[in-house]
């Protein structure tokens, strides 16, 4: 525990030097401009500044990649709010009642309601960050080539049932995944899988070509497919954050922070369900559930605070476990061990102090978007007068870029090429990519955690479905997916519903 | 969650476009199971590697091949989900925005000859850049200006060219010279 702190105090004292400030500031700064701009996501602004910190130190590249990510998210509570288009999609949640906000003239408090939920939502979620992620490291040294393998198929099918509106796409989406990281020599005898003799594809897909790909090419083709431009809201009063309103809502900060943390500690999930999920409790208990929807104060408050405490949840999983919470978690994780620091069980024993300095980055995060919220808001909104024609071929080249800085293969430009419009039409066809990514970030695990598994058990399945932990993370996967069939669905809501009768009755005789 | 109800549209008489979007479901049901189909019949067929006395459990293609049975199964069962009787009707096809076509063909054409063609072979980049840039907002923008009724003058033309030439080079110099990234 003392040793915990100490290691912590060391990680805030590492972080306050001026290059450490000025990168944090700048990351965030970048990711709040990339948030505002429609369409461009907390993923493409990570893949693209994991390229171009290539050749940092570690800590400073993961400080700039982490306030890049926080950055993103806050920023795209501006489009929502003024152009009722979320800036990503975790700001989707916002569009409804900030905009009604910025069409009464309400437009800065709005404005100001978004950074003190976003503050405050990251803050509870940072103090989440150093709290649980060193007890899960030390819960995930006892996992073995069995629960890996559940934890990984767990990740995927969670993703693609929550993720969009059809878990049937997201699975497929997901297995496509998998598939794409099976492509190229496999880990245990360097063998090559579906090369079809090409060396190329011997070093397989890499994710950073495939993420530039399927969230910035991607967008391109969609953003200049479709040529209207939206109105923007004039804002003309104080965009100060309102902190009288955060102790006023200080109920729904609170059950929006568990929520968001508790969504982004799901595997796959994404940062929009954090937000989603904050809202749809906010109007089941709100006094003004009648105003949801039409500006209010508390709705909007649940929808920033839930989807910027959902981050820190999201890194959680991915330090101590290697299983990434969301796609733009994901790159984080891919940035780690483009650096050499390999996320997962092994995290606390070879670079424990790694842990404390994410908490740190994560807190400065936390402060930069405050100061921004505070200082920079009107000019940042200059960003969203460029007009879509000049900036998407400027996107464009920094994808290419992006695409070829990881590894200086033209290869991977015709792999960005190909993703892209490949996610460009199954996009138009109701697949989402966020399972595709958690599919290809956890297709290796999940393929040597069977196959170790197998070797370990001398071919027996049994040891997959009778461990604890594996039984566990079994049980929640086939549910997952037997949820799918219309029949199992009714049962468990029948059970849970007499259930959940029968303890009322309970709790009311007592009562 | 949703139900499979949820995620299929009804489809009644009246509904083309419920229709024509169960058609692209079906269709691409058909890909998916094509795909799972090839990916276990690659998996089925790829060398075993007996020759290094390997544990049989170890193969290499364990895992293609599960997923492609997963795929498979799954295709099924959006293919099943989707069917209707005369589903592959010409008239449930959706209809095509040809504005829209011709915009993303364009875009399309624009990407591929700057991503394949002008990159890595030879030009500098900030100049490849430079190129794509210009060309592709004069080219975007030309609809906007023939709806306006505006032609290409001069001072467009100096103006775009100027931003291609900006991109161009603030791109090569905070990634080649400031981050030290090799650019293409």
């Amino acid at each position: 525990m003392l040793s915990g702190l100490s290691e912590l105090g060391q990680a805030y004292l590492s972080i306050l030097n001026v290059y450490s400030l000025a990168y944090g500031l700048g990351g965030a700064l970048l990711g709040i401009i990339v948030g505002c701009l429609p369409g461009l996501s907390a993923t493409l602004c990570i893949a693209l500044l994991t390229t171009l910190t290539i050749k940092m130190a570690p800590n400073d590249a993961i400080l700039i990649l982490i306030c890049s990510y926080v950055g993103t998210l806050y920023g795209g509570s501006r489009t929502a709010i003024l152009l009722n288009i979320p800036g990503t999609a975790a700001n989707a949640a916002s569009c409804a009642d900030g905009h009604a906000l910025a069409l009464r003239g309400e437009a800065g408090r709005a404005i100001g309601i978004a950074t003190s939920g976003a503050f405050s939502g990251t803050l509870f979620g940072v103090l989440c960050l150093a709290a649980f992620t060193p007890l899960l490291a030390e819960v995930s040294l006892s996992f073995g080539a069995y629960e890996f393998f559940w934890l990984a198929l767990l990740g995927v099918a969670m993703s693609g049932s929550i993720v969009g509106n059809d878990p049937l796409k997201g699975w497929l989406m997901g297995t496509l995944g998998l598939f794409v990281a099976q492509i190229g020599q496999e880990g245990l005898y360097a063998h090559d899988r579906f090369t079809f003799g090409w060396s190329q594809l011997s070093g397989g897909i890499s994710l950073i070509p495939a993420l530039v790909g399927a969230f910035g090419f991607a967008e391109v083709l969609t953003t200049l497919a479709d040529p209207v431009e939206r109105q923007m809201v004039e804002m003309r009063d104080s965009v100060l954050p309102r902190f009288r309103e955060v102790a006023q809502y200080w109920r729904t900060v609170l059950r929006s922070g568990v929520i968001g943390v508790l969504t982004g500690l799901m595997p796959g999930v994404g940062e929009d369900a954090g937000a989603w999920m904050s809202y749809a409790a906010a109007k089941a208990v709100s006094k003004e559930r009648d105003q949801f929807g039409k500006g209010s104060i508390d709705g909007l408050m649940a929808a920033e605070t839930g989807d910027m405490s959902s981050i820190p949840g999201h890194i959680i999983p991915a330090l101590a476990l290697g299983i990434p919470g969301s796609a733009p978690s994901a790159v984080l994780m891919a940035a780690m061990i483009i650096h050499g620091i390999q996320p997962g069980p092994m995290l606390m024993i070879e670079h424990p102090q790694f842990i404390y300095d994410v908490v740190a980055m994560t807190s400065l995060a936390t402060v930069s978007i405050l100061v921004f919220g505070l200082f920079l808001i009107k000019p940042l909104l200059l960003v969203l007068r460029i007009k879509r024609t000049v900036l998407m071929p400027i996107i464009f080249l920094l994808c290419t870029v992006g695409a070829f800085a990881s590894a200086s293969r033209l290869f991977d430009i015709y792999c960005m090429l190909a993703i892209g419009i490949g996610a460009f039409f199954l996009r138009r066809r109701g697949y989402q990519m966020a399972p595709f990514v958690l599919g290809l970030v956890l297709g290796g695990l999940l393929d040597k955690s069977l196959r170790r598994g197998l070797v370990l058990s001398d071919g027996s399945l049994k040891p997959f479905f009778t461990r604890p932990i594996s039984i566990g993370f079994a049980t929640v996967t086939i549910l997952i997916l037997l949820l799918y069939i219309p029949a199992f669905k009714s049962l468990v809501t029948a059970v849970t519903g007499a259930v959940s009768k029968q303890v009322r009755r309970l709790t009311s005789r007592h009562a | 969650m949703s139900s499979p109800e949820q995620a299929a549209p009804a489809s009644s008489p009246g509904e083309p476009e419920a229709l024509a979007s169960l058609r692209g479901d079906f269709l691409s049901a058909l890909g998916w199971m094509g795909l799972g189909i090839a990916i276990l019949i690659g998996s089925v067929t790829m060398d075993r590697l007996e020759s290094q006395d390997i544990n049989p459990y170890t193969i290499p293609g364990l895992l293609p091949g599960l997923l492609g049975i997963a795929m498979t199964i799954l295709g099924a069962l959006l293919g099943l989900r989707s069917w209707r009787p005369h589903l592959l009707a010409a008239g449930n096809r959706a209809p095509v925005d040809r504005a829209e076509l011709k915009r993303l063909l364009l875009v399309l054409g624009l990407c591929l000859a700057f991503g394949v063609g002008l990159v890595g072979h030879g030009l500098p980049f900030w100049l490849a850049a430079a190129i794509f840039v210009t060309v592709a907002i004069l080219a975007l923008q030309y609809q906007q200006r023939k709806s306006a009724g505006e032609s290409l003058n001069l001072r467009r033309l100096v103006t775009t060219a100027a931003i291609g030439l900006g991109a161009g080079a603030v791109i090569t110099l905070v990634f080649q010279e400031i981050f030290l990234v090799r650019l293409p």
